[in-house]
């Protein structure tokens, strides 16, 4: 099937949960890195408020954030947030314009800024989420990274997804953590958008016997990878600094899985 | 003492929670290990294995459909919704559930609301945080004695422990150590020191029993206490007993 760059068949829209430190968003930088040098329009989100994706994309931290002149506050008498994006500026527009430029051309927007005052925390923010939950799906694929943990992850702040990819370590606790998040998603669930990415994933260790515990498909295996933890140390894109690792090649054949029969 | 333990996500906050408890409760002291994770798992490295830590976060979830009584204070708190853990430990899930009673101390009070309202005596208090800097946040003023930030040498990791860093002196924390975690290399731990020059740290190397302790879903204590890792977090337990 051949489609043009905009195309409908053409954009992913994945966003990465799990618990904390199972690679989320190594696995998130590298796919959206990967998914731009496949033909993507993508923007990569961070909603976590600890920054992290922003090093495997291979953005830097400074200047992330929606700027103080893009956001007003809300009239007197009118409904919602606060502070939401000018009147005058659309949802498209704001991303055109202030999502961080990275590498193979990936967009990049980051839910906190680093430093600054509260209030200017707060005007990003809102702004943040009214881009992330108005975005329209006509051009953009989108990569999140979620905030890790089992606190509401699915449907809220990560609305734009269509397929959501749950990230395990096979340890004990992140088989526990893995079955928490399967009870979570599985009541808005009937379409099985929820699957699961098994990481660092060692010899002995047993993926089906770990897929049948977690209860959830799996559509990707990535092993553990000395390369990719290197890379992590060095705060380094695993795309740029192990290009060819097998972790690497691991996301790429995930993202050939997801893209497959689109 | 009140103890809290934070960091990022996968730092090593469990790990270090539940040995740190365990070898001060072999010394003869009163523990409490409290998980304050919304996502719950200390009792697996504590040693009480997955069925038992899923009993616990499902025994507080009967409180919102009526099935459990509420506890009365915080020592029913324990009692109740406790579980004993190896070397004298008292495990108790603070999860925040979905429907709380407003001030009730075993559903009502948040991690941080519980360790600003509580007197624990001689009891000695390991909380382990939820990751991130947000229970910290919240914290008021003077409500933990000690915390320990669990970092490992990654940015993204010193990132997240710089933050809860900034919070010491705002929360009126007496003594602050830094856990540098999974240190494999001089390298890994200069990178550590270099973020936090005048802080007390503790190294911690990088050690496969750790992971299989972890993949077996036992306490590491139980399956290699003669780890280098476990040995070093020891080193930790002593340390926070010799100055308290």
């Amino acid at each position: 099937m051949t489609a043009s760059t905009n195309g409908s068949a053409r954009r992913l829209r994945v966003a990465f949960v799990g618990k904390g430190g199972s690679g989320k968003s190594a696995i998130a930088g590298t796919f959206a890195r990967l998914l731009a040098r496949a033909g993507h329009t993508v923007l990569a989100i961070d909603s976590d408020p600890m920054p992290g994706l922003a090093y495997s994309v291979g953005v830097t931290l400074t200047d992330l954030g929606i700027p103080e002149d893009a956001v007003v506050e809300r009239a007197e008498g009118e409904e919602g947030p606060r502070f939401r994006l000018r009147p005058d500026l659309s949802v498209a527009e704001a991303v055109d314009a202030y999502a961080t430029r990275g590498p193979d051309g990936v967009r990049f927007l980051q839910f906190t800024k680093v430093g600054g005052a509260l209030t200017g925390q707060m005007r990003s923010q809102q702004a943040f989420l009214q881009i992330v939950h108005d975005l329209p799906d006509d051009r953009w694929s989108i990569v999140g990274d979620l905030p890790g943990g089992t606190r509401q992850p699915f449907y809220g702040w990560g609305r734009y997804a269509d397929t959501y990819l749950v990230v395990v370590e096979p340890s004990a606790k992140g088989i526990l953590s893995a079955r928490r998040l399967a009870r979570l998603a599985r009541p808005g669930d009937e379409q099985g958008r929820v699957r699961v990415v098994l990481n660092k994933v060692r010899d002995g260790d047993d993926v089906d016997r770990v897929a049948a515990r977690i209860g959830l498909p799996v559509v990707g295996v990535v092993p553990w990878d000395e390369e990719l933890a290197e890379a992590e140390r060095q705060g380094r894109p695993p795309v740029d600094d192990a290009p060819d690792s097998p972790a690497v090649g691991a996301v790429a054949s995930l993202l050939a899985t997801l893209t497959e029969g689109r | 003492m009140r103890v809290a333990v934070v960091g990022k996500g996968g730092s090593g906050k469990t790990t270090t929670s539940a040995i740190v408890a365990r070898v001060l409760g072999r010394q003869g002291l009163s523990v409490v290990a409290l998980d304050c994770d919304t996502n719950p798992n200390l009792g697996i490295s504590l040693g009480v294995g997955d069925d038992e830590t899923e009993r616990l976060v499902a025994m507080r979830q009967a409180l919102d459909d009526g099935e459990e009584e509420h506890a009365p204070s915080w020592d029913d708190l324990v009692a109740r919704f406790g579980s004993d853990a190896p070397d004298g430990v008292r495990l108790a899930v603070v999860t925040r559930i979905e429907n709380p009673d407003p001030g009730c101390p075993c559903c009502g009070l948040s991690a941080e609301q519980l360790l600003s309202s509580t007197d624990f005596g001689d009891v000695v208090v390991l909380a382990d945080f939820e990751a991130g800097i947000g229970t910290l946040t919240r914290l008021q003023g003077a409500s933990i004695d000690v915390l320990l930030i669990v970092v490992e040498p990654t940015p993204k990791s010193i990132e997240v422990a710089t933050r809860a860093l900034a919070l010491r002196e705002e929360k009126a924390i007496e003594r602050v150590v830094v856990v540098a975690n999974r240190v494999r290399s001089d390298e890994d731990l200069a990178r550590i020191t270099a973020a936090f020059p005048d802080v007390e740290i503790v190294a911690i190397p990088d050690d496969p029993a750790i992971i299989e302790a972890d993949r077996a879903g036992v306490a590491p204590l139980d399956r290699s206490g003669s780890a280098p890792a476990v040995l070093a977090l020891t080193g930790l337990a002593g340390r926070l007993l010799a100055a308290s």
